[in-house]
C-alpha cells in the first residue's frame, strides 16, 4: 500500500516537476536544488554519458571525483597563503591529524594536513580530506590534544561532506537553470565553474548546525583516538577571549557560531557523557614548538 | 653567591606557581551546581548562577575545582568560560610578554599583513607547487598506528554524540 502510495508521489514529481523548475528558480533555494537532485541530474547523466563517458559526477562523486574537487580548493587556499616552511611542523601535523582521521569513517581517505603562513585565527577543511589550520591558531595552542581536537573539527566537515554538498546545491542550481547542462570541456574547468572564484568557498559560511555538528564529531573523534576530550572546548575558550574586533578572527567570527554558543551547544550534547573518559592524553611534551 | 642562586630559584620556584594560580579567573556560562568532589554524584555544596565570576584553581577530567565569593568546589568544566568576562585575560597578556609569546603575533595582527581575509581567498590562485608540497607530507594509515603508540594514546570506542534535543527529554 505505501509503496504504491510512494510510486505515485515519485511518478507525480516527475511530471511536475521540469515544469516547476523554471519558475521555482526565483524562489527558495532549496525546492530547486531538491526537484533537480531527484529528478533532472538522473536525466541529464544519461544525457551526458552518450557523449562523453566522462562526466563528472556531481549527485554522488566517487571518492577520486571528491578528491580532485578538494584539491583545486587547497591549491586555492594555499595560493593565498603558502605553508609555513618547516618540514617538521608539516609532518607533525600531518601524524596528529591522520591518526585522528584514522577513528573516522572516512580512513579510507588520503588525508593532507598543513599549517599556512597566516597570522589569522582560522581553519580550513575541503573534500577529500585536505585540512589546512594557520600559524596564528597554531600559537594559540597549548598541547597535541588541543591540536587533534582543532583537526577533528575539520575532519567532521570532511566526513559529513558539508562544504562538498555547498558546492553541489550550487551546481544543481545551475544545472537546473540550464547554465551547465552541457559538459564544458575538462573536468577542472567543471569544477573551477562550480567552486567559483579562488577559495572563495573558504570564505563562506555552513550551516549553523554543520558547525554545531562538527564541534560534536571533533570532541568525539579526539576522545577515540586518546587524547583527554576537552581540547576543544578549551580552545573555544581561547578564541572567544579573542576581542571581536581584532581583525585576525574577522573571517572566523563571521563564518562561525560565536564560541561561547558553541560551548553551550558542546555542553548540552555532553552532559555527563565523556565522565567516564579518565585517562586521555594531552602530551604537552611532544608538542611542536613554532621556530617563529 | 651559589646560596643567592639557589635561593633565587627556590622562591622562582615557589613563586610560578603561585601566578599561574592566581592567573586563571572565569564565569559562568550557565547556572550550574557545585560539588565537594569532581563526579556527579558528590555532595552538593553550593551553585554558581549565570554570569557569576570565578576563580579557577584546578582541573581534574570533566571537572573544574572553582572558588566563587561564597564557596569552592568541582563545577562541570563547559559550564565555565575561562577569562574576564570583557574581553582578554590580563595576566596572561602579561605572561605571554614576559615568556615572548607575545611579540610576532600581535604586531602583526594588528597591522593586517598576511591576513587571510575574504577578499584575499577570493583572487587567491591555483598554486600547484604549494599542494603537491603538502601532499608529500601525507602519513599513511600504518604511519600514524606508530606515532600514537609512541605517545601512548590507545583508541578508544566512543559513539558519536546526539546532536541536543530541543524541548529537553527525550
Amino acid at each position: 500500500m505505501m509503496r504504491a502510495i510512494y510510486f505515485f508521489l515519485i511518478l507525480m514529481l516527475a511530471i511536475v516537476v521540469p515544469q516547476a523548475q523554471a519558475i521555482n528558480l526565483g524562489e527558495t533555494l532549496k525546492d530547486v536544488v531538491k526537484s533537480t537532485a531527484t529528478n533532472s541530474t538522473e536525466t541529464s547523466n544519461t544525457a551526458v554519458k552518450s557523449e562523453s563517458k566522462k562526466a563528472f559526477n556531481w549527485k554522488n562523486p566517487s571518492r577520486e571525483e571528491e578528491i580532485q574537487i578538494g584539491r583545486e580548493i587547497a591549491g586555492n587556499l594555499l595560493g593565498a597563503s603558502a605553508l609555513v616552511k618547516d618540514d617538521a611542523l608539516q609532518k607533525y601535523v600531518n601524524q596528529v591529524g591522520r591518526w585522528v582521521a584514522n577513528q573516522s569513517e572516512r580512513a579510507d581517505l588520503p588525508w593532507h594536513f598543513g599549517v599556512i603562513e597566516s597570522e589569522d585565527i582560522n581553519a580550513f577543511a575541503a573534500p577529500g580530506g585536505y585540512v589546512v589550520i594557520t600559524k596564528g591558531l597554531y600559537r594559540k595552542l597549548e598541547n597535541e590534544a588541543q591540536l587533534a581536537a582543532v583537526l577533528s573539527h575539520e575532519i567532521a566537515h570532511v566526513v559529513r561532506s558539508h562544504h562538498l554538498k555547498i558546492l553541489q546545491k550550487s551546481q544543481l542550481l545551475d544545472m537546473g537553470a540550464g547554465l551547465l547542462g552541457k559538459q564544458v570541456g575538462k573536468d577542472n574547468q567543471v569544477i573551477r565553474k562550480v567552486i567559483g572564484s579562488g577559495a572563495e568557498i573558504c570564505a563562506r559560511s555552513l550551516d549553523k548546525s554543520a558547525e554545531f555538528e562538527a564541534d560534536r564529531m571533533g570532541v568525539v573523534l579526539t576522545t577515540r583516538a586518546g587524547y583527554e576530550p576537552y581540547g576543544l572546548p578549551e580552545v573555544l575558550q581561547t578564541i572567544g577571549q579573542t576581542g571581536k574586533d581584532e581583525s585576525s578572527v574577522a573571517l572566523l567570527f563571521k563564518t562561525h557560531p560565536h564560541p561561547d554558543d558553541r560551548l553551550v551547544k558542546l555542553d548540552e550534547a555532553i552532559g555527563n557523557r565523556l565522565d567516564k573518559i579518565k585517562d586521555g592524553k594531552i602530551l604537552g611534551n611532544r608538542f611542536y614548538k613554532l621556530k617563529n | 653567591m651559589k646560596k643567592y642562586k639557589i635561593l633565587l630559584l627556590l622562591s622562582a620556584a615557589l613563586f610560578l606557581p603561585l601566578v599561574s594560580l592566581a592567573a586563571e579567573t572565569g564565569s559562568a556560562l550557565k547556572a550550574d551546581v557545585i560539588r565537594a568532589e569532581p563526579y556527579a554524584d558528590a555532595k552538593k555544596t553550593g551553585a554558581v548562577a549565570r554570569g557569576e565570576k570565578l576563580q579557577i584553581i584546578g582541573k581534574k577530567n570533566a571537572w573544574l575545582n572553582v572558588k566563587t565569593a561564597k564557596v569552592s568546589g568541582w563545577v562541570r568544566l563547559l559550564s565555565v568560560k575561562r577569562g574576564t568576562a570583557g574581553g582578554g585575560n590580563q595576566v596572561k597578556g602579561v605572561l605571554d610578554v614576559a615568556s615572548g609569546r607575545a611579540g610576532t603575533g600581535k604586531v602583526v595582527a594588528t597591522t593586517g599583513v598576511r591576513g587571510l581575509s575574504e577578499e584575499d581567498l577570493k583572487n587567491a590562485k591555483f598554486n600547484e607547487a604549494e599542494v603537491k608540497k603538502m601532499e608529500s607530507y601525507t602519513q599513511t594509515s600504518k604511519q600514524a598506528q606508530q606515532f600514537a603508540k609512541n605517545g601512548g594514546l590507545k583508541a578508544v570506542k566512543f559513539d558519536y554524540l546526539p546532536a541536543e534535543q530541543k524541548g529537553g527529554e527525550k
